[in-house]
């Protein structure tokens, strides 16, 4: 049996018009009850993703030269190679890594601790109150896995996003920054940040030298804080029970009670 | 003849420990459940991992408070003096029951007196960390991210000292146990383990 390829997709930033087809149709596909979340005074359909909410444009504005512009990126998971996420969580089975790379989450096991939004360093995991479990982008597992695209790739206008595999959209975000420098951007470049072994989803921005301009972490890594927890701190943890038990039992094989005087005992 | 026990422990203290030890070993059972996916089959035992994690903050709320009792009872006896400093220091020989050149301890050793301010330090700190952990999302990363290390530490802290404590008031002190369940222990093991404590009973 050969391997499934990795499926990933490209946001293309220089393309995007901001026309939030992605939003509309991820809402539609995921069945999704919407209910404002607050208003930024701007253009954003609301200030951040939500438990109900996966797939949102940040309208980041930006001016320079007396002149504004938008800096439009999609947001919603980004399907970590290595999810912090996945590393945080407790619940076997909650968080899976598909084989095709998509980063799932399954609410039948998920027991909504939330440690899976700490563990995220793209801010992504929303727990949804009532039913306390946590939702986020599925990037449509539901329709890849019959062999459907996205349902905000089928949706958008421009092409702007694009969806294949991992290999192939990677070859093919690089050759649109190339093209992109070669028409004088010469920033341009893709997101793909090693910090977190590679993300299954792919940017192509104008400003590859400052993704923060773009709402994206310059430099996301799974915070060292999730790192100490799960490795050394629960080895010494374990040391420490382990020990403990043993070093007890030993205790008193070796040396036995605290005797007193009392016959009447 | 009631002149052969000597009250150790009031029924208000006996219940008290015997709550905060269930509340204990709920919230430290629960929280293993989470600490290693080795350890989810406890979750399993408590009811699968939802109920596991709505009422673990819970345990922690009667073992805080059964603490907190404990801490107003007992704050001023727990007070470690030059002759405690001196008894920690020699504490391997009291492991190793010799006991000869250690000062004599009032009700409580310094050991004792030692896992009283490990317990009372460890508490406070869960519960900060675990309010944090209750509720994740109206929290700030940065608290988080702090919880997720402060709340294990301290958990490791209090359970590795609870092992300890439970050797000790079972198998390793035979009498202590008793103290502790019906309340009374002989004049014999008090002049032997509390003699300080004992001479004050006598002149009562």
């Amino acid at each position: 049996m050969s391997e499934k390829p990795v499926l990933a997709k490209i946001i293309d930033t220089t393309t995007c018009i901001g026309c939030k087809a992605c939003e509309v149709a991820c809402q539609e596909w995921n069945d999704q009850e919407f209910t404002i979340s607050g208003l930024g005074g701007d253009y954003q359909t609301q200030p951040d993703v939500t438990h109900n909410f996966w797939n949102l444009i940040k309208f980041n504005e930006e001016s320079d030269d007396d002149q504004m512009s938008w800096l439009m990126a999609k947001y919603q998971c980004m399907h970590c190679a290595d999810p912090g996420c996945l590393k945080a969580c407790p619940a076997p089975g909650a968080i899976v890594v598909l084989d095709n790379g998509i980063v799932d989450f399954n609410q039948d096991n998920c027991i909504g601790c939330g440690y899976c939004i700490t563990g995220c360093p793209f801010d992504i995991p929303r727990l949804n109150p009532q039913t306390n479990k946590v939702y986020k982008c599925t990037l449509c597992s539901d329709r890849t896995e019959v062999g459907l695209q996205p349902a905000c790739i089928k949706a958008c206008p421009t092409s702007c996003l694009t969806f294949g595999t991992r290999s192939e959209l990677l070859q093919k975000a690089e050759d649109r920054s190339q093209e992109l420098q070669d028409d004088g951007i010469k920033t341009a470049g893709v997101y793909n940040p090693i910090g977190v072994g590679g993300t299954n989803v792919l940017y192509v921005l104008a400003h590859a030298d400052r993704p923060e301009a773009y709402g994206l972490p310059k430099d996301p890594k799974i915070p060292w804080a999730v790192w100490f927890w799960k490795s050394p701190l629960k080895w010494f943890g374990n040391l420490i029970l382990i020990g403990g038990i043993l070093g007890t039992f030993v205790h008193y094989l070796r040396y036995g009670p605290k005797n007193y005087q009392d016959e009447n005992d | 003849m009631t002149e052969r026990r000597i009250e150790r422990f009031s029924f208000i203290e006996r219940m008290m420990h015997w709550l905060a030890a269930l509340s204990f070993l709920y919230a430290a059972l629960t929280g293993l459940a989470l600490w290693s996916h080795r350890l989810y089959w406890l979750a399993a035992v408590f009811g699968g991992g939802e109920t596991v994690r709505g009422w673990h903050p819970w345990g922690g709320i009667v073992f805080t408070l059964t603490i907190g009792y404990m801490f107003q009872n007992w704050a001023r006896q727990m007070k470690l003096d030059r002759e405690d400093l001196q008894w920690l220091r020699r504490a391997h020989r009291y492991a190793i029951h010799d006991d000869k050149d250690l000062p004599e301890a009032n009700k409580f050793n310094a050991g004792q007196k030692l896992l009283f301010w490990v317990q009372s330090v460890a508490t406070i700190l869960l519960l900060f960390s675990g309010t944090v952990l209750w509720w994740p999302h109206s929290m700030s990363q940065d608290f988080r991210l702090l919880a997720i290390l402060i709340h294990p530490i301290s958990a490791i802290l209090s359970i590795g000292a609870i092992i300890v404590h439970i050797y000790m008031g079972t198998a390793a002190v035979p009498g202590a146990f008793r103290g502790m369940i019906q309340g009374w222990v002989r004049p014999e093991w008090a002049s032997s383990h509390h003699p300080k404590w004992f001479r004050e009973i006598l002149k009562r």
